[in-house]
């Protein structure tokens, strides 16, 4: 027997709260996983239980065509990681250092390139200062591996929106990168 | 390097216990858990037979207090009321026409099969606003004890309602200690 898809289910729990509780036997890790690498597991663990708290009240207004959950859920948890800024950009800033330390030295930099000791902090700044929506596209995109019309899903943009708050992440990125970091993103 | 890349670089995992998946889990059932369980009321809710339901309804709020539940209201196709619940402290009442569920008002039957104990914070005040609401006094304010264990000391009064149903209305004065409970007094 096939497994219920998670529309199946959310649609089951409607009559059978509790049925509810297989959509997050199937999806809690990976969401623990996400809302920990951007705010820390001890955070991301009270986070991950609010996150299916609020998609429990409002499975009602789960789109049904979609087989998979899993861009509603990073859709739920991204709201949450807004309330939770300076926590996730301390962490941006201390994976800044780490990725450093990983990077060895680059002996064939020339005059214009960039260390990575002055790289990845700006790199973690430039993150940091995107707006909430290129910022939020970027990081499922690149950090979660989700598709466009994942990350379209999950922000509930049309795939247009999202092609375009990516390309203008990755501009303010090289603009930031290529100006040697003397000037910052502004926030829009 | 690209933008995306250098972004992807400071991806960093927070390593989580796995138990913090079952306390997140154990966070979202006692969620679905509470929505499940519906509001707790009475669990026995008298039902009562009048004559005329919009005056009873009317008496029982001036005389004695009590307070329709506004969205409990059931109306017939005239206008009229076909059911209606008053609230009074933790207790609830319904009130209907009679001939409904075979019940009968006490004014067309002749003779009342129940009267119902009403706990007030304040019985000389009840007593003196049935009075002036019209309320007819079947037996005036007295204390009694009575009991069993543990034995308790009430001021009651009893008044009948304008279709002759019974309403015995008690203030718990106290407990009655041991030293007094060598005589247990007439039932009333």
């Amino acid at each position: 027997m096939n497994s219920p898809s998670d529309a199946e289910v959310i649609g089951r729990s409607l009559d059978d709260p509790e049925a509810f509780g297989l959509i997050y036997d199937r999806h809690a890790a990976t969401l623990l996983r996400f809302l920990g690498r951007r705010v820390g597991a001890e955070v991301a663990e009270g986070l991950v239980g609010e996150l299916f708290r609020i998609a429990f009240e409002r499975r009602k207004t789960f789109d049904a065509s979609r087989a998979i959950a899993l861009p509603w859920l990073y859709g739920i948890g991204s709201n949450l990681l807004l309330k939770h800024r300076r926590g996730e950009a301390r962490r941006l800033r201390a994976s800044a250092r780490m990725a450093v330390v990983g990077e060895p030295p680059d002996k064939r930099a020339g005059a214009g390139a960039l260390d990575a000791r002055l790289l990845f902090p700006r790199v973690a700044d430039a993150i940091e200062a995107l707006p909430d929506g290129e910022r939020e596209a970027l990081l499922l995109f690149a950090w979660e591996d989700l598709s466009y019309q994942s990350v379209a899903e999950a922000l509930e943009l049309p795939i247009g929106t999202v092609r375009s708050r990516l390309n203008r992440a990755r501009a303010h990125l090289r603009e930031l990168l290529e100006l040697g970091g003397e000037n910052r993103v502004r926030s829009r | 390097m690209k933008p995306v890349d250098l972004a992807r670089k400071l991806r960093r995992d927070a390593a989580f216990e796995p138990a913090a998946l079952d306390r997140g889990k154990a966070v979202l059932m006692a969620a679905i858990r509470q929505e499940v369980e519906p509001p707790r009321g009475p669990t026995i809710v008298p039902q009562i037979p009048y004559l005329d339901v919009s005056a009873a309804l009317s008496f029982l709020e001036r005389a004695f207090g009590f307070r329709e539940i506004p969205t409990a209201r059931l109306v017939t196709a005239d206008g009229g009321i076909d059911h209606a619940m008053l609230a009074f402290g933790g207790g609830v009442i319904g009130i209907g026409p009679q001939g409904h569920h075979g019940t009968i008002s006490p004014k067309s039957g002749g003779i009342e099969s129940q009267y119902i104990s009403v706990y007030v914070d304040d019985v000389d005040a009840h007593y003196q606003r049935a009075v002036a609401e019209g309320a007819r006094i079947a037996n005036g304010l007295g204390d009694y004890v009575w009991g069993d264990r543990p034995y308790e000391a009430h001021r009651t009064y009893e008044a009948l309602d304008p279709e002759g149903h019974r309403w015995r209305f008690h203030q718990l004065l106290r407990e009655v200690p041991q030293s007094e409970r060598r005589r247990r007094p007439r039932e009333h």
